[in-house]
């Protein structure tokens, strides 16, 4: 390979070719650890064939050199190694400076590889081969090595750098879906008419085919009309262009995924046109895979979207004119062509044919090619044999031998309806034009162009005109006059043969080149009973490669039709579903939105060393201290609490005002205790279940009016409570205002012996004392200055006060306790010892001690139930709990052993090797010194006193013993003190 | 004179660190300290032009909700027009945000004096009559909520990479509400333009949100900011944008009420 600096390469074409590229501007990068030059706006396969560089990468099963196929991004063939990024599109990733670009699915180098051998024994893997070795007994043991080996396509890299990836939204009336002749004139149309409209194109040029493809005897046709409709569209101020995208798949009520760069849009529009044009369909014969055999567009993109010669010596592969346009502009761009093989038996003499014979070149009519002839280790071509066309598929005759290294296929098309089919619309047959054709389209979703069979280019602009005013009017514009609907021919009779499929004796004759399948591998499917397209492609696995059968589906379903003796019009091609290219993790993930709730207190903890656990958003601190010293913290934060005092951030704990009249029924209604009668400046018990009786929340209800609750939830439960709030609030009708003031408030437990001596330094206008506010009292006043509400619980078993201020002030709250209680020895305490502290004193915690079937008697709190209500949510499931006899029971308990190890949670209780239930909580009581926990056992194991198994990490069983509850402080004289 | 410190003060921002990391001098305002600036007052205003993010946290700000409430509102003398998901500017500048039938998100102007709301504040109480004439229920909106201010032209496509309302100036005029999800967290959103010299006008979008996710807001913000050059500004650009003589008439569309702009 060679690099002509300046020039960018031995095919670069003068500077009337090469739309796309930026001759002042040389790109260099490497290739295979080569240097290679080309132009910005290159794509890497463009400024490698420019250089004389046209093997890629090498395919997936055969490992067969692989080059161009269709310079569009449409296939596989180009799929090369850039870093740690597997599976870039050659054809469409544009060159930067110090790419590095390696081939893919090779051992050795790429030029010759090894693993090519896998080629001659190709008759030994047969379709079907999976399942026709792996049902023997002990054949994966064999295989798996070799397949995993094998296996997947670039490579990962598993230490990569992560990208930067963001989303955005998008809005339109209309979204057009592709920027060729039909897409530019509909979104025209429908500026035209007053909508607001969004132009999708993969392309940096708009134009579509217009951008290389040939309209006439004249090269320049084509373009000069992309160039003026390209200038209306870009001089309307309500037609919004987004090049350099691909619109990926289709969602309900019209939601379009979109990659560009690294940015995923999600656009909403009113109504869709599709636009997507058709995919050029290869030919099937002999070596069709090879470097050097390409479509017949592909050499036109190469010319004039790149200005690199696609070969020296070229044969065109003909079925319509587009193949005369494909050979005039290889002779323009300095190529010989050698011969056009015509599948068709007439050839219509057209200007671009008349041409084609005005320079001289052979015409062979009614021939195919039947080889392409195959030059060292396959590396390019070195001729195409063409034979006579004697019946559907076969030739006779002796071939004749054109030498040449490229050979481009230009016999049909197929719509590129991927993203229609995402939208539900149904595709037929149509014979006459051998092609399927969109039949039944979704409200809101259009088709204009070649992807709806009008090919002719008056039409094409005159049915995009007429669906883009269509499109406008369903998304509610009804300016513009009406354009004329398109009659008469549209074109699409005459570009695409019915057969241009030739299989050979000797095989290699490709229909999917992604998966390495041969004719004869459909053919030896269907015999074996996959005679269902849907069938034959699990079986075979056509079209299952990266090209998703864009090259691959029709032909497949030819054969199909064929073998099965089947009208093509009662069949179809396989469901297309998104996305229609290629996306990655990164453009799905996008940002990462993780949100974080952070209490006002979050720094402070990290100031003392706290480590952080995330209690659903929130984050909060465990302990304080180091990693290692984890157990040691929360004993000494624990002990702290028993003997002194102690201070714990419990803002993230739900908080709810209910207020109004009926504030008080609201509350009897949805949880299991009464608070009708309960006096203001008290808090009470809350447990909610839900109408199973299962429990749900728990929390305390502070009445500080008549009409004012303050409803505590757990931390992880409040948005469901408040949820359900809302909704039976809107049922009942009641008369009450719930409001979740969850972040309003921080809050923090000042809890200890000490707490009260501390929180009197910075509390004048509450009096303190146990008698003018008792446990579970509640209080409005102020601290350290800051409007506080102060409630008297004893969660953790000790004296102690919540206190909930604003959040703008928590920081200030915390930073003046710490300050009082310094004399004191506060100490923070974490939600580690905090767990400890309440499993001591025998609280529950909803989640953790309680499942999603825990009804109140097996939590054995048949206390906070109500007796005498009228209604509570869950009351009937529990009443009818109540009388039937209990499958479980919670239980206190401590090990008979003291020496035994602590069970964890979930650890098994179990009776003769049956469950009975599980450990929910356990630890080693720091207060206590001896193993406490909760678990589910047997109801007749449930007595205190009773022993019962617990299987512990390696099988071993432990015995519990119940113990009544609580642990700490049986006559609760310490939080009440 | 001494810096303003805003650990100092009892009311503090969400984001307080994040803004005296960068450099922020404060002013003080309603018991805590606001962001004036970054040190760079005439840069900020032209940010501000573009993209600028402004924590407006420390500034007054409270709500009234449920039956009754709007209607004491009003008794109260606030101008609040009939329909939901719009602001209503007040004759201090102050900006009602009617978030449903019943209920009123209440912010103040940003010269953060906060009477109006004081006085609501004060005037708000369960009363003695009996029945008890439903007036509404207080509602802690400078708790539960951070306060940002996103101004510039650039706002509306910086916002359509975070939230899923479409924000373009000619859809979501000024005064309009969005309550939405932003950057998977809840959120409100208010339009409220400042109208410039040359008759074109600066959007400026007030973004009320959970305030204990406020410091994950301002680090997506800034992020989804930086394609745009848009960079946090101090309340001292954001009132340049209101202040100017040439901006103060409004822009809101018409009707009986005059609505945020």
């Amino acid at each position: 390979m060679t690099s002509a600096i300046g020039l960018g390469g031995v095919n670069r074409l003068p500077e009337s070719f090469g739309r796309l590229i930026d001759r002042k501007r040389p790109v260099g990068f490497t290739f295979e650890g080569r240097e290679v030059e080309g132009f910005a706006g290159d794509t890497i396969a463009a400024a490698l064939a420019a250089n004389d560089q046209w093997v890629l990468s090498r395919s997936f099963k055969y490992r067969r050199p692989r080059g161009i196929l269709t310079m569009a991004g449409q296939d596989s063939n180009t799929l090369v190694q850039i870093g740690a990024e597997p599976n870039v599109l050659a054809d469409r990733r544009v060159i930067e400076p110090a790419l590095g670009v390696m081939g893919q699915n090779y051992d050795g180098s790429l030029e010759a590889d090894r693993g090519n051998i896998i080629e001659l024994f190709g008759r030994f893997l047969p379709v079907g081969f999976y399942y026709k070795t792996f049902y023997k007994r002990g054949s994966w043991k064999f295989w798996e090595k070799i397949i995993r080996g094998r296996a997947g396509l670039g490579r990962v890299d598993l230490a990569a750098h992560h990208g930067y990836f963001d989303k955005q939204y998008l809005f339109a009336d209309v979204a057009v879906v592709g920027g060729g002749p039909a897409g530019l004139s509909a979104a025209l149309q429908a500026a035209e008419a007053g909508a607001e409209v969004i132009l999708i194109d993969e392309w940096p040029i708009l134009g579509g085919s217009l951008c290389y493809a040939r309209l006439g005897r004249e090269g320049d046709q084509a373009f000069n009309l992309a160039e003026k409709l390209a200038a209306q569209v870009r001089a309307r101020n309500n037609i919004h262009i987004l090049s350099d995208a691909t619109c990926t798949g289709w969602f309900a009520d019209n939601w379009l995924a979109i990659v560009k760069g690294s940015r995923f849009y999600k656009l909403r529009a009113k109504a869709v046109v599709m636009a997507t044009g058709s995919l050029e369909q290869p030919a099937v014969f002999r070596n069709n895979d090879l470097p050097g055999v390409m479509q017949g567009t592909a050499a036109q993109r190469l010319i004039h979207l790149y200005g690199v010669r696609p070969g020296r010596k070229a044969v065109v592969l003909a079925a319509n004119d587009d193949a005369y346009g494909v050979t005039l502009d290889l002779g323009d761009a300095g190529c010989e062509v050698q011969a056009v093989v015509d599948l068709r038996e007439q050839v219509p003499e057209t200007p671009m044919v008349h041409a084609t014979r005005g320079r001289g070149v052979p015409i062979l009519a009614g021939y195919a090619v039947t080889e392409a002839i195959a030059g060292t280790a396959k590396l390019g071509i070195l001729g195409a044999a063409a034979a006579r066309i004697a019946r559907e598929g076969e030739t006779d005759g002796a071939a004749t031998v054109f030498e040449c290294d490229l050979l481009c296929m230009s016999t049909g098309y197929s719509p590129a309806g991927q993203i229609l089919h995402h939208a539900g619309t149904r595709f037929t047959y149509d014979h006459a034009a051998s092609m399927f054709h969109p039949a039944i389209l979704p409200p809101h979703v259009f088709a204009a162009g070649s992807v709806n069979g009008t090919y002719a280019m008056e039409a094409v602009l005159a049915e995009g005109k007429r669906i883009g005013w269509a499109a406008a009017q369903d998304a509610g514009f009804a300016g513009g006059a009406e354009p004329p609907a398109v009659t008469g021919d549209r074109g699409a009779v005459g570009q695409t043969h019915a057969w241009p499929i030739f299989p050979h004796k000797a095989g290699k004759d490709f229909v999917d080149f992604d998966e390495d399948l041969q004719v004869k591998d459909l053919v030896n499917g269907i015999a074996d009973g996959y005679d269902d397209i849907e069938l034959l492609k699990r079986y075979s696995t056509v079209g299952m490669g990266p090209s998703q059968g864009r090259h691959s589906a029709v032909a497949a379903v030819r054969v199909l039709a064929k073998e099965t003796a089947s009208d093509l019009a009662t069949l179809s091609v396989t469901t297309q579903r998104p996305p229609y290219v290629p996306e990655k993790f990164g453009h799905l993930a996008g940002r990462v939105f993780e949100p974080e709730r952070h209490t006002a207190m979050h720094h402070r903890h990290h100031e003392l060393g706290a480590r952080m656990m995330v209690a659903g958003l929130w984050y909060r601190p465990a302990f304080y201290g180091k990693a290692e010293d984890r157990d040691k913290a929360i004993r000494e934060e624990v002990l702290a609490v028993r003997n002194n005092v102690g201070l714990i951030d419990v803002s993230t704990l739900g908080g709810l005002d209910i207020r109004g009249p009926d504030a008080a029924e609201f509350l009897n209604r949805l949880y299991t205790f009464t608070y009708a009668k309960q006096p203001v400046g008290r808090s009470r018990y809350v447990l909610m279940c839900d109408q199973t009786g299962a429990i749900i929340d728990d929390g305390v209800a502070c009445r500080f009016h008549d009409e004012h609750f303050y409803v505590t939830a757990t931390t992880s439960g409040v948005d469901g409570v408040y949820r359900l709030m809302l909704q039976w609030n809107a049922q009942w009708r009641l008369d009450v205002d719930v409001a979740n003031v969850t972040a309003a408030y921080a809050g923090v437990n000042i809890a200890g012996p000490r707490s009260r001596e501390v929180l009197a330094k910075v509390c004048h206008d509450v009096d303190l004392g146990p008698e003018a506010f008792p446990y579970m009292g509640v209080r409005l006043g102020s601290v350290a200055g800051i409007p506080a509400r102060l409630l008297r619980v004893g969660f953790v078993g000790e004296l102690g006060y919540e206190i909930h201020v604003p959040a703008s002030q928590g920081e200030a709250l915390w930073d003046a306790l710490m300050a009082a209680g310094g004399t004191a020895g506060i100490r923070p305490f974490g939600v580690e010892a905090q767990r400890v502290l309440r499993l001591e004193k025998g609280h529950i915690i909803i989640g953790q001690d309680t499942d999603g079937l825990t009804h109140p008697l097996e939590a054995d709190m048949a206390w906070a139930i109500a007796k005498n209500k009228a209604y509570f949510t869950g009351g009937r499931s529990i009443a009818i709990q109540t009388a039937r006899a209990l499958s479980r029971k919670l239980v206190g308990f401590t090990l008979e052993d003291p020496a035994a190890p602590v069970p964890e949670e979930c650890h098994l209780t179990v009776r003769n090797g049956e469950i009975t239930g599980r450990v929910t909580s356990a630890v080693r009581s720091p207060t206590l010194d001896r193993v406490i926990g909760l678990a589910y056992v047997a109801p007749d194991q449930a007595a205190e006193g009773a022993s019962f198994d617990i299987k512990i990490a390696g099988g071993r069983l432990i015995k519990g013993r119940v113990v009544k509850l609580p642990f700490y402080d049986p006559e609760t004289k310490r939080q009440e003190m | 004179m001494a810096a303003i410190e805003p650990h100092a003060q009892l009311r503090r921002s969400f984001v307080y660190r994040k803004l005296r990391d960068l450099g922020a001098r404060f002013e003080t305002v309603n018991n805590g300290a606001v962001a004036l600036d970054f040190g760079r007052a005439a840069a900020e205003m032209e940010t501000a032009k573009l993209l600028g993010l402004a924590d407006l946290s420390p500034l007054p700000r409270t709500g009234f909700k449920g039956t009754g409430a709007v209607e004491w509102l009003q008794s109260q003398g606030l101008a609040i027009g009939a329909e939901s998901n719009r602001g209503y500017r007040q004759p201090g500048g102050e900006l009602a945000l009617r978030l449903a039938p019943t209920e009123i998100f209440l912010i103040d102007s940003l010269a953060g004096g906060g009477a109006l709301i004081e006085r609501l504040n004060q005037a708000w109480s369960w009363g003695s009559e009996r029945p008890r004439k439903l007036i509404g229920y207080p509602m802690p909106r400078a708790d539960s909520h951070a306060w940002f201010a996103l101004s510039g032209r650039a706002a509306p496509e910086m916002f359509a990479k975070i939230c899923g309302v479409d924000l373009r100036l000619d859809k979501f005029v000024s005064g309009r509400i969005a309550q939405t999800s932003i950057a998977k967290m809840s959120g409100i959103i208010l339009r409220q333009d400042v109208s410039g010299q040359d008759g074109g006008a600066t959007p400026l979008f007030h973004l009320l949100a959970d305030s204990a996710s406020a410091e994950y807001f301002w680090t997506c913000l800034i992020d989804a900011m930086a394609e745009f050059d848009g960079k946090p500004i101090g309340l001292a650009a954001v009132r340049w944008l209101l202040d100017n003589p040439a901006l103060s008439r409004t822009t809101g569309e018409g009707g009986e009420q005059q609505r945020a702009g």
